[in-house]
């Protein structure tokens, strides 16, 4: 290990030790509020790897963790699965799904694409609601027991926060080493130059797939996650808002860096709390924060600190293809 | 077959106020290349200066809708200083989320403002209606529709008549060139900014009548916006009228005929449809890599 990848493993450990020894000092709403930030991690580090690495634009990744959250909701009260087996059940039809619509798609791009997925988004929303036999409409699906153990339950707070926190890890070094890998590099260099990539051999529909099936996966694990922690599902928490929520995480922590991802997820998430001084007022700050941290650190927060991990590349302000072609 | 003309003159309406705003959110991108997520906040914020003109100040009808208007034009100078110009360089991400963000601002001060409660903006012509045919027909449906089709002569008189409407043209087709050739290229912007919050400010005026003025009214209105834009093409003037002349009639005989629980789910299938078969559009450009 070289000297600059030990001093930034350095940071990434003690926040770990900070993280996994948090819940002895916090109260247990906030340990909750926690595991909700280690979810929305686990759901923006897959979309980082559709948008920050192969730069796809996804509107969508809010149903996707529907589709993992729903599967097992249920599996495990109508079906009677085990909540493991109804999560792998979820990963799994997640990553296809998100597959196939990687494949569907394929030809999308930039905000077409952001539309795409969010009238999918939508239509997911508008299914969910209306298919009162499967899901309970908007009533959602209550209940649904928490995941066990042997006979160890993480039916606490603090105990399904650790859990979470042990799965984003596992799924931070994933991410890492895919983005190593020839698939990670592949949808890089798809982000930068699509044509190029293809003509220097890279398959370009495998890597764009890949991004959307892994992404998908991620938030499959992610909705396993939300509904074993809330032991409730209903289609609000999975609107197409949510799905903006999430990308605007991802931008504002830093598309392209896993520990952005992770710092605009967390901020995201806790902002309510810091904020409760505000009131009503809330959202408003909200939007303002962000639009400042858009204009201010156009790489996300991330590049506050310069930490030397992943750094994103630099693309062309606004692509013009049109102009181009001309 | 009474019922079928009711339902076609309401369609028209709804999907007269859809192209309206379809055509503020299609003006600006043409022109600027800003996807602008926020377009159905503008939507909103045009219904509540009504609410604010012609409620809450009891200003007369027609003075409200010209202060309402205005209001919104100047927003629209507001937005291009805000949100436009510190956006223009960046990736289609940014300006999306801080469309989006600044719809979440924009959205959370009207409900600051004017609070959760849905209020109600008068129509200018109330609530007669007229008998055709033996179907009776809202005048406020027939208003909309007749004073959408005058928006549109003059939009389209505007872009195609007058000096400021060819630079916008020569913009939106190639800004750097327009520049070198000495168009006055922020001005036209501001003009496009103005134009569209103008679409919007009476979208928002129109349809304050028909459903009831909420500060979360937006978000569905953007949406049937897009759908109308990919239907009839981005960037396409004659494209967001169609879009949103289909979207607003399948939104309302769809619901009486098929279904209405799933009535949103028609115009997002025929927009992912669209976007799958032919990402241009009906009226759009070859688009090569954009599709």
């Amino acid at each position: 290990m070289n000297r600059s990848r030990f001093l930034s493993a350095v940071p990434v450990g003690v926040a770990l030790a900070v993280a996994l020894a948090l819940p002895a000092f916090c109260s247990d709403y906030m340990v909750r509020l926690l595991s909700t930030a280690a979810i929305a991690s686990i759901a923006v580090l897959g979309l980082n790897l559709v948008f920050g690495y192969a730069g796809l634009i996804s509107l969508g990744q809010a149903a996707f963790i529907g589709i993992g959250a729903y599967t097992v909701a249920v599996l495990t009260t109508q079906a009677g699965w085990s909540p493991w087996l109804a999560s792998a059940a979820g990963v799994a039809l997640c990553g296809a799904f998100a597959y196939v619509v990687g494949i569907v798609l394929l030809r999308l791009k930039g905000h077409y694409l952001a539309l795409a997925t969010l009238g999918l988004n939508v239509s997911f929303g508008i299914v969910v609601s209306n298919w009162t036999s499967l899901t309970g409409g908007t009533d959602g699906i209550a209940s649904i027991p928490s995941l066990t153990l042997g006979s160890f339950a993480l039916d606490t707070d603090a105990r399904l926060y650790l859990f979470a926190t042990v799965v984003l890890v596992a799924l931070c070094a994933l991410t890492q080493a895919v983005r190593t890998s020839h698939l990670g590099r592949s949808m890089i260099a798809v982000n930068d130059d699509e044509m190029a990539a293809g003509m220097s051999g890279i398959a370009v529909t495998r890597a764009k797939a890949a991004a959307f099936a892994i992404g998908g996966a991620f938030a499959g694990v992610a909705g396993c996650l939300f509904a074993v922690h809330n032991r409730f599902v209903s289609p609000d928490d999975f609107s197409y808002v949510q799905s903006i929520l999430y990308l605007s995480m991802l931008v504002v922590g830093g598309a392209g860096s896993i520990v952005g991802a992770v710092i605009g997820a967390v901020g995201v998430t806790l902002l309510p709390e810091l904020l409760r001084g505000a009131g009503n007022a809330y959202l408003l700050i909200f939007g303002v924060l962000v639009l400042v941290v858009l204009i201010v650190l156009p790489d996300g927060l991330v590049s506050l600190a310069r930490l030397p991990v992943f750094r994103r590349r630099q693309r062309s302000p606004r692509l013009d293809p049109i102009a181009e072609e001309k | 077959m009474q019922q079928l003309l009711q339902l076609v003159v309401n369609g028209v309406a709804l999907g007269s106020v859809y192209a309206l705003a379809a055509l503020g959110f299609v003006i600006v991108y043409s022109a600027t290349g800003v996807v602008n997520f926020a377009a159905g906040q503008f939507v909103m914020l045009g219904t509540f200066f009504g609410v604010a003109a012609i409620v809450q100040a009891h200003f007369p009808i027609a003075l409200g809708y010209l202060a309402a208007v205005i209001g919104m034009a100047l927003f629209g100078v507001l937005f291009f200083l805000g949100v436009h110009l510190p956006l223009r360089k960046r990736p289609v991400v940014s300006v999306i989320i801080g469309t989006v963000a600044i719809g979440i601002v924009m959205q959370n001060a009207a409900l600051l403002i004017w609070g959760p409660w849905p209020a109600r903006l008068p129509s200018p012509f109330g609530d007669s209606a007229i008998s055709i045919a033996g179907a009776a027909i809202s005048m406020h449906a027939l208003a909309t529709i007749v004073i959408t089709a005058l928006l549109i002569a003059a939009l389209y008189a505007l872009l195609y008549r007058t000096g400021i409407g060819r630079s916008m043209r020569a913009i939106a087709q190639d800004s750097e060139a327009a520049r070198l050739i000495g168009l006055p290229v922020t001005l036209t912007l501001i003009v496009t900014w103005v134009l569209a919050a103008g679409c919007s400010a009476f979208a928002g005026l129109l349809v304050g009548p028909m459903w009831f003025a909420d500060v979360n009214m937006g978000e569905p209105v953007a949406l049937k916006a897009f759908a109308a834009t990919v239907i009839g093409g981005f960037g396409s003037v004659q494209g967001a009228i169609l879009g949103g002349l289909f979207v607003g009639l399948v939104e309302i005989l769809g619901a009486s005929y098929l279904t209405s629980t799933y009535k949103d789910l028609l115009a997002f299938g025929v927009m992912i449809a669209f976007l799958l078969v032919r990402p241009q559009g009906i009226f759009g450009e070859r688009i090569g890599d954009r599709g």
